[in-house]
């Protein structure tokens, strides 16, 4: 059975601002789902909503079978951790734990039990006379789900948890997040904006744009199948590389270099058009200038290298136009000065640490012909 | 210095409940920490001097008939008349004078009479006038209804309505309803307080985040008890300031009771004094002057200590630790 099921959810606000657009999206009981998309895609608003704290102006909202429009948010029996914490400054941390509870009127043992055990699960037992200000970022950010996971509701929200703590508590914080949710096992909608986020903690994560969902899947579909442009730029790290094409006599046409061996039944209908020709930086194999005699591979001239230990982001030139920040500028509407401007190089190779490779350097990138993706330029959805 | 100042704040991890002292040593040093020292501001060393010379005879000037009032209030009549303002005369005559004032001297009345009445009056006005701009500021800042901009506009405008262009009017509507010589023709007026609303509004908007209230109601908690449990403790300094301007604006009031009370024990203390003043002015009975002093002095008093009781309130971190930046 599904927890949480959002059918045509809109929001419209009094300004004529459509938030959010018929959203359908459904949270199976023990999911741990992801909302995920750039900063005002309407995913806090669609949370919000789910929580009772914000007007639904069309669709409804279900718990269970159980139609929760109208119900006041203290009657819908969900958690919400806030992105700000928004802890009571004034109450101890147990005061905090356990402040649903009273609202709840739980009896007094039964509610000094439940605070110890969810203390304990998070491993705040010492801290329990403290005050939020007495508290390091992290520790807060325990109380806040210890406030949550204390009322064993039927579902969790949570806006941005982790987006106010450094870069390296964070990724504890993931995981630990992640465990607090395997021993809770309640349905739990998760909104951030980090796409390794939503990759890393998500069973299916949902991706907002705009107020309109594109694509609800699993990390691994919506990486290796995604269902357009815009989920295509924004999920992976470096993101995908992104050309204007065409496909000429069943060969691929990037600038002025030619890549035979791509046949797909879908791309026929495009032959002599052009296409949106993407590839992810992972995908594009390096070999030194004159070896390059697999058949669909690219010369580039290397323009910079990062060298990340682990790794190495080889960022490139070819001569053909990167529809990337062009592309995702008119399907976003908002334009990247600097991902336009940057001439220097329109592509990113990830290849081994140990791999020779200079700025500077001619270089041929091969790629297996199922790696390419395709997409429709009017469109922008994947060619299939 | 420095290393002495960070350390509460650089080891939290290691501190269970603290006491209230611990708790004021550190706020002390917190606040020490956070001022910047005056050389860092960027103002040449003459400037700096400039500042302070005009701060400390700006603060003198102010001061200076607090002294007077202090001085001569231990004075005979005579001596207030003929001796040097700014200093002691013999004798001391302060125990006579504050004995006087607990009796009818001139058949006008009690001062001491007035002084409780001003009492009674402030302390109920002020907190009644507390609690609906603490209501009221609650209300206006966070939630949105039906003509809320509309009465708030007309709540504003009420701040600049001066009370003696309503004198009249408001006489002959006391007099419609009973209000005339009654302590609730003078207590209910003063606990209208548009300034206070004004400003608890603006401080609500600027210290209880959204997100706190909107996390009590997700918590299960009712909008009442959101109000007392969530939003009243973190509204305390902005209260504080509220009661004492309210009691203090009660407290001088002149006009109001002057208009709408006839009976002499009903008069604060401003009232009743001026009666004295026009007595001693038109009699030529000087013996009332000493107790003009005596009771005003006696009458500032009570405002100085409230402003020191109250003035630990105000500080600021009330939200330290709730919501992350």
């Amino acid at each position: 059975m599904s927890a949480i099921t959002l059918s045509g959810l809109t929001k419209i606000y009094p300004t004529g601002v459509r938030a959010i657009d018929s959203l359908d999206l459904e949270v199976r009981d023990h999911e741990f789902v992801v909302l995920v998309g750039p900063s005002g895609c309407g995913k806090t608003t669609a949370l919000r909503m789910v929580a009772g704290l914000e007007a639904v102006t069309n669709g409804t909202i279900r718990f269970g079978d159980r139609v929760v429009n109208d119900v006041s948010p203290r009657q819908r029996d969900v958690a919400m951790v806030f992105q700000s914490y928004a802890l009571y400054p004034h109450l101890s941390v147990a005061e905090n734990i356990g402040f649903a509870l009273i609202n709840k009127k739980v009896p007094r043992a039964e509610r000094e039990r439940r605070v110890r055990s969810a203390a304990e699960l998070l491993g705040l037992s010492d801290l329990l006379n403290r005050k939020p200000d007495r508290l390091s970022g992290g520790q807060r950010q325990r109380v806040a789900m210890g406030r949550a996971i204390v009322r064993e509701p039927s579902a969790f929200l949570m806006d941005e948890p982790l987006s106010s703590l450094d870069a390296k508590l964070r990724v504890q914080m993931r995981s630990e997040v992640l465990r607090v949710h395997h021993e809770i096992g309640a349905a739990t909608l998760y909104v951030t904006h980090d796409q390794v986020e939503a990759m890393t903690m998500g069973d299916r994560v949902a991706v907002l744009h705009a107020g309109v969902l594109q694509q609800y899947g699993t990390p691994r579909e919506l990486y290796q199948r995604p269902a357009n442009l815009f989920v295509a730029g924004f999920i992976g790290s470096p993101e995908m590389n992104l050309y204007e094409a065409s496909i000429s006599d069943g060969d691929l046409v990037l600038g002025s270099q030619r890549i035979a061996g791509i046949v797909r039944p879908a791309l026929t209908a495009y032959s002599g058009r052009k296409v949106i020709a993407g590839v992810r930086p992972e995908d594009l194999v390096l070999g030194a200038d004159g070896n390059g005699t697999a058949p669909a591979a690219l010369t580039a001239r290397v323009r910079v290298v990062e060298m990340l230990g682990s790794e190495q982001h080889v960022f490139f030139s070819i001569d053909a136009p990167a529809a990337g920040a062009r592309m995702l500028a008119a399907a976003t509407g908002e334009i990247e000065s600097g991902l336009l401007a940057s001439e220097a190089h329109n592509g990113t190779a990830r290849v081994g640490p140990r791999t020779p490779v200079r700025a500077g350097d001619r270089i041929t990138l091969s790629v297996e012909p199922q790696q390419w993706h395709f997409f429709d330029p009017d469109t922008g959805l994947t060619i299939r | 210095m420095s290393a002495q100042t960070l350390a509460p704040t650089a080891r939290p991890a290691q501190r269970g409940r603290e006491t209230r002292r611990e708790r004021r040593h550190r706020e002390r040093l917190e606040e020490q920490a956070a001022t910047i020292p005056v050389e860092l501001y960027g103002l040449r060393r003459g400037t700096v001097t400039v500042l302070t010379t005009v701060s400390v005879l700006f603060a003198i000037f102010t001061l200076i008939p607090i002294v007077w009032i202090i001085i001569n209030a231990t004075k005979t009549e005579a001596n207030i008349f003929e001796s040097f303002g700014f200093w002691f005369a013999s004798p001391f005559d302060f125990s006579h004078t504050f004995a006087n004032l607990f009796r009818d001297i001139d058949g006008q009345g009690v001062y001491f009479r007035w002084f409780l009445n001003t009492v009674i009056y402030s302390l109920v006005a002020g907190v009644g006038a507390t609690v609906l701009a603490a209501l009221g500021g609650y209300g206006f800042a966070r939630f949105e209804f039906r003509g809320s901009k509309l009465f708030f506009a007309f709540i504003i405008a009420g701040l600049l309505v001066p009370i003696t262009l309503v004198a009249v009017p408001l006489y002959l509507v006391y007099a419609k309803v009973h209000l005339i010589n009654s302590i609730w023709g003078m207590i209910l007026p003063s606990m209208v307080s548009p300034v206070g609303l004004y400003l608890m509004r603006t401080y609500v908007t600027l210290s209880i985040p959204r997100e706190l209230l909107d996390s009590a109601r997700v918590d299960g908690a009712s909008e009442v008890r959101i109000f007392f449990r969530v939003a009243l403790p973190l509204m305390v300094p902005g209260l504080m300031t509220v009661l004492l301007l309210s009691v203090a604006g009660t407290w001088n009031n002149y006009i109001l009771p002057l208009i709408i009370f006839s009976a002499n024990n009903l008069y604060p203390a401003t009232v009743g004094m001026g009666l004295w003043l026009q007595h001693a002015g038109n009699s030529g009975d000087n013996d009332l002057y000493p107790l003009l002093v005596t009771g005003g002095l006696v009458t500032v008093i009570p405002m100085i200590a409230l402003f020191a009781v109250l003035q630990r309130y105000w500080r600021g971190g009330l939200l330290l630790g709730s919501v992350a930046n």
